[in-house]
């Protein structure tokens, strides 16, 4: 009798595992389809001061993207490319495409609370971590990832908020390894888009920092249309830049 | 008595010149020992301070722990217009540094990249006399960059050439340019040439939105010793508990605290020499006493006292030393001064040492009176603890026993 | 005949006790101070170069011929392994290593900062430098992705035994590459550059991560004193850059070479001091006694003995200094190689520089054997100018003489 408890249990447990793993993918297959293209705005608001910065976002998969700042017009035309984990930067005013060196990846992206690696990195997700389903509220999943063994990644754990009807997080937390809060995201107005549902509000705040975040509202998002892939080679950053 | 004492000293020639000649040499190493001692540790800190560091910094607060554009200082003048008022700072002028990268088609390299005020720095710091190519910036030189020589090495560059820089101005949003290369400059620290350009500011805040904002304000004292005194003011003056003001001792912690150990260890090596005169000068002023001790009966059987006795050979030792440290005293003293305002020049000193912060090759004495004078008044004292023992040696004869000694 | 002048020197020495008796004390005090001092600023020195070369350069270090000026990936040395079999063959090298490095960046989830990674391989450098002497905190291991971080460094990231960290650099293909480490250790080897960027890792975890041939290495570090080793190894090795300890630590030379001088320069004052003290008294001893040897030679006895008697009693009492100096000093040495002196009230300036905060005396003969001669050199020159002076004088008018 009680094996057959132990058996059902382990059977049960491998169940909720492949659910976190199901949920999870969808989540993630939601961030990027395919592909996706975005328009966005991005605020970032520091010690009472406000910055909008708005740009353009092309990615396919995981591996490759390509970004466009059209807004402010002083900082219009720099663009960026990532392709698996390098980065290169071209800033017309110089003319000159500069490879990102691995000690600026970490740093913070334009004075916001993303860093360079967030944005290379977005793939780890799916990749880094084992998901556990700790808690259902409705529609609500909140899924705890822990790093796999000798994942090279930093944080301790990420809890993520889900709501299963949509597939997208309300709230992710980053903690470190003492279990400590550094920072996290909150999404909102979630719209459907052809066969994805996306969050068009982002915002992320560092735990310890008041007053102080990064907030980002999707203009247009479009999935699985056809984006060049010229947008994923190093003659890109300057010819897409004007 | 004192008559009696010169008497001896000018009867006892052996024992009066070897010990004036004792005195002299210990008053003389002491002095000048301390004075280079001093001197050197002088010349070091205020070669750092040169350099580039302040008498006196003024930062917001967790700028110098956690840096970055949100603890910078964001006005400025309300702060520049303050100092203006204190009669005792030299110069004054604020910095902006920032951490960007500097590129060369496929050499690039992270660098501190400082916007400063050229002419202000011209008497704040020595970056325009740590010049080996090129020229020095000017107010209004544009996009001229002044470049350690270690970075110029690495990134492959020569003067004239361009640079790309790419940075985040003080708003967070992007910063890039060319820069050209004007100047290259070598302080001999291998940390700071290598991590270290310079624009001028005129040029760097339209670049870097840093108008009126500030890493730090630097300032130069009148008088460097005025530090903490000036500190407090200033302190007091800003009211502002945002921002802190530090001084070079606190600036340069590490620096000071060699400096202290070598001090020690440079007092315990002195002492030895000290205690090692102090026994000579005490066996000689013994043996002196030891051939006396049929006069020093005679001297207490007449009725002088044991006090007497004491006083005698006070007078005498102190005759004896007044008359050396007054020979060694002026001449010690005027070979600091000389050294101090002609320093020893040994080439090849800086490159010895410039990992220790040594960037000259001057060999600077210290001059300070109050030094000597106390440097004196330790020479006196073991010259009189040294008549101590010979003082109860003969004290331990009966006067009658003392004139029959042979 | 000798045997009496040894006794009469003796008696002599010991006529007047008081005052050979503070010469003796002013020989034992100058002498053992300085000693201690000599001792404590060897030690000082000994200390930072043992430690270097044990955590680095070892006796003499080999690198590719660029390494040293561009610390890439594309110059490492070839066939290290092979080269390192030809070295251990060699005679005078005693343990050679290989070393990988890498630089890049360690992170937290709140911080992170540049760093160096070693790849090491913990049992050779056990045998090239007892790494496991640098132990600070937790326990040497590099089994599974473990690492062994410098004491400043782990301060820096505020990191302890037990945290995890990712190292990120570029990889032989040029990829950006994370690999996560766990920290077991924390090293505290004095040596600078060390404590306050270096993280040991396994060379062959190393080695994988980089994606680099396990046959290549960036450090062929060998230890071994023997002189003839690095000429040998520069004429075998001449298309790799090989360079001694010395090289490597031009400013840890100068400062061997200026305690030298400042050794020396202090022996010589001390022991000039010394020897006004012993021939003040020689002095005024000889001369009280001139009458004596009047007597003396007046009834027969050869000058010679005099001189001989003399020069013996200068002796005893140089011997006598030297023998309890030479025990004090030894006293104070012990003490101070076993407790050192404690300058941790400055551990931050120390540590900024590469010493330790206590620092621990040595002890070496030749500070014994130089003093002694010092001493003996003191002592024989003390009299000769009131020998001189004996010399002089008519022994019929010295007997004559009142006192």
């Amino acid at each position: 009798m009680g094996k057959i408890v132990v058996v059902i249990f382990i059977f049960m447990a491998h169940l909720i595992g492949d659910e976190a793993h199901e949920i999870i993918k969808k989540l993630d297959e939601n961030f990027r389809g395919k592909n996706i293209y975005m328009k966005l705005n991005m605020k970032i608001v520091s010690m009472g001061h406000e910055r909008v910065m708005k740009m353009q976002s092309y990615s396919q998969g995981t591996k490759k993207s390509f970004v466009k700042i059209i807004y402010p017009p002083k900082d219009e035309g720099i663009t960026f490319l990532s392709l698996d984990r390098e980065m290169w930067q071209y800033v017309p005013k110089i003319e000159r495409i500069i490879k990102i060196p691995p000690s600026m990846m970490l740093q913070k992206w334009m004075g916001s609370d993303i860093t360079n690696d967030d944005m290379v990195k977005q793939s780890s997700i799916v990749e880094d971590y084992e998901p556990k389903i700790i808690k259902r509220e409705g529609s609500v999943v909140t899924i705890e990832l822990t790093p796999k063994e000798n994942a090279p990644v930093v944080w301790g754990k990420i809890t993520l908020n889900i709501d299963t009807t949509t597939y997208t997080s309300h709230k992710d937390i980053f903690y470190d390894e003492e279990g400590k809060e550094v920072r996290y995201f909150i999404y909102k107005d979630v719209k459907k888009v052809g066969n994805y549902y996306i969050p068009t509000y982002w915002m992320v705040q560092s735990s310890d920092t008041e007053g102080r975040y990064t907030e980002m509202i999707l203009e247009e998002v479009e999935y699985d249309t056809k984006i060049s892939e010229e947008y994923f080679t190093k003659s890109a950053l300057k010819r897409f830049s004007k | 008595m004192f008559k009696l004492a010169l008497k001896n000293i000018l009867f006892y020639k052996g024992r009066s010149i070897a010990t004036a000649v004792l005195t002299f040499v210990s008053t003389m190493l002491f002095i000048l020992y301390i004075s280079l001692q001093d001197g050197s540790h002088n010349s070091m800190l205020e070669n750092s301070l040169k350099i580039y560091t302040g008498a006196i910094e003024i930062y917001r607060k967790d700028y110098r722990d956690i840096g970055g554009n949100e603890y910078l200082i964001q006005d400025v003048k309300v702060i520049t217009d303050k100092l203006e008022k204190i009669d005792a700072i030299e110069e004054y002028s604020p910095r902006y540094e920032t951490y960007g990268l500097l590129s060369n088609k496929e050499y690039s390299a992270a660098s501190m990249v400082a916007g400063i005020e050229p002419n202000k720095e011209r008497v704040l710091s020595s970056l325009k006399s740590a010049l080996i190519e090129g020229s020095f910036l000017d107010d209004g030189s544009a996009n001229c960059i002044y470049m350690g020589a270690e970075l110029l090495k690495k990134l492959k560059l020569g003067i004239g050439d361009e640079v790309a820089f790419i940075g985040s101005a003080s708003d967070g949003s992007f910063a890039a340019d060319m820069l050209r290369v004007c100047g290259v400059f070598k302080t001999g620290s291998f940390e700071f040439d290598s991590s270290t350009s310079f624009v001028a500011r005129s040029y760097f805040d339209e670049l870097m939105n840093a108008k009126n904002r500030a890493s730090y304000i630097t300032l130069k004292l009148k008088n460097i010793e005025d530090a903490d005194k000036v500190n407090e003011q200033i302190i007091s003056m800003l009211d502002d508990e945002n921002l802190e003001s530090l001084t070079w001792k606190t600036l340069m912690k590490s620096m000071v605290e060699i400096m202290e150990i070598d001090s020690v260890f440079g007092y315990i090596s002195l002492s030895l020499f000290m205690v090692v005169i102090f026994f000579v000068i005490m066996i000689y002023g013994f043996v002196n006493v030891s051939s006396r001790i049929k006069e020093f009966g005679v001297l207490r059987c007449i009725g002088l006292s044991k006090r007497n006795i004491f006083l005698l050979l006070f007078y005498e030792i102190a005759l004896l030393s007044i008359f050396a440290t007054l020979l060694a005293t002026p001449i010690a003293a005027y070979i600091c001064y000389y050294y101090n305002i002609n320093p020893i020049v040994i080439d090849g000193i800086a490159d010895m040492y410039k990992d220790y912060g040594i960037v000259s090759d001057e060999i600077t004495f210290d001059y300070n009176l109050f030094t000597i004078g106390w440097n004196v008044g330790v020479i006196y004292l073991l010259n009189f603890l040294s008549i101590l023992y010979p003082y109860m040696y003969i004290n331990s004869f009966r006067p009658i026993e003392a004139t029959r000694h042979v | 005949m000798y045997k009496l002048i040894l006794k009469l020197a003796w008696k002599n020495s010991f006529l007047r006790r008081s005052r050979t008796l503070l010469v003796i004390i002013m020989i034992a005090v100058s002498m053992s101070m300085m000693l201690a001092i000599e001792g404590i600023y060897d030690g000082m020195v000994e200390n930072m170069v043992d430690k270097n070369k044990r955590s680095d350069s070892g006796d003499i270090s080999i690198f590719a011929k660029e390494y040293r000026i561009n610390k890439d990936l594309a110059y490492m040395i070839k066939n290290a392994d092979e080269i390192k079999a030809q070295i251990e063959n060699m005679q005078g090298a005693q343990a050679v290593v290989l070393r990988v490095k890498a630089e890049g960046l360690l992170s937290t989830a709140r911080k992170s900062s540049f760093a160096s990674v070693v790849g090491i391989d913990l049992q050779e450098e056990e045998r090239f430098g007892k790494f496991s002497e640098f132990l600070k905190e937790g326990s040497i291991d590099l089994q599974k992705q473990g690492a062994i971080v410098g004491i400043e460094l782990a301060k820096t990231l505020k990191v302890g035994v037990g945290s995890k960290v990712v190292f990120s650099t570029q990889d032989i293909r040029g990829e950006i590459n994370s690999i996560a480490l766990y920290v077991r250790a924390i090293v505290q080897t004095t040596n600078i550059s060390l404590d306050n960027s270096a993280i040991f890792i396994d060379i062959n975890q190393l080695h994988k991560f980089l994606g680099t041939d396990s046959k290549n290495a960036m450090q062929i570090a060998i230890r071994g004193e023997d002189k003839e080793l690095y000429g040998k190894l520069k004429i075998a090795f001449a298309n790799l850059d090989v360079k001694s300890f010395l090289e490597l630590q031009p400013m840890i030379k100068q400062m061997q070479d200026l305690m030298i001088i400042f050794n020396s320069v202090t022996l010589l004052i001390v022991m000039g001091v010394v020897f006004i003290g012993i021939f003040g008294v020689m002095y005024v001893s000889i001369l009280d006694r001139v009458r004596e040897f009047g007597i003396m030679i007046s009834v027969g006895m050869h000058y010679k003995y005099i001189t001989i008697q003399i020069f013996l009693e200068s002796i005893v009492i140089g011997v006598l200094g030297y023998l309890s100096g030479a025990l004090l000093g030894a006293v104070l040495l012990t003490y101070l190689e076993h407790y050192g002196i404690d300058l941790s009230a400055f551990s931050d300036a120390l540590a900024t520089w590469g010493y330790e905060a206590v620092i621990y005396a040595t002890i070496k003969t030749s500070y014994f054997t130089t003093t002694l001669g010092a001493i003996m050199a003191a002592s024989i020159f003390s009299v000769i100018i009131p020998l001189r002076k004996i010399k002089k004088l008519n022994p019929i008018e010295v007997i004559k003489a009142e006192k």
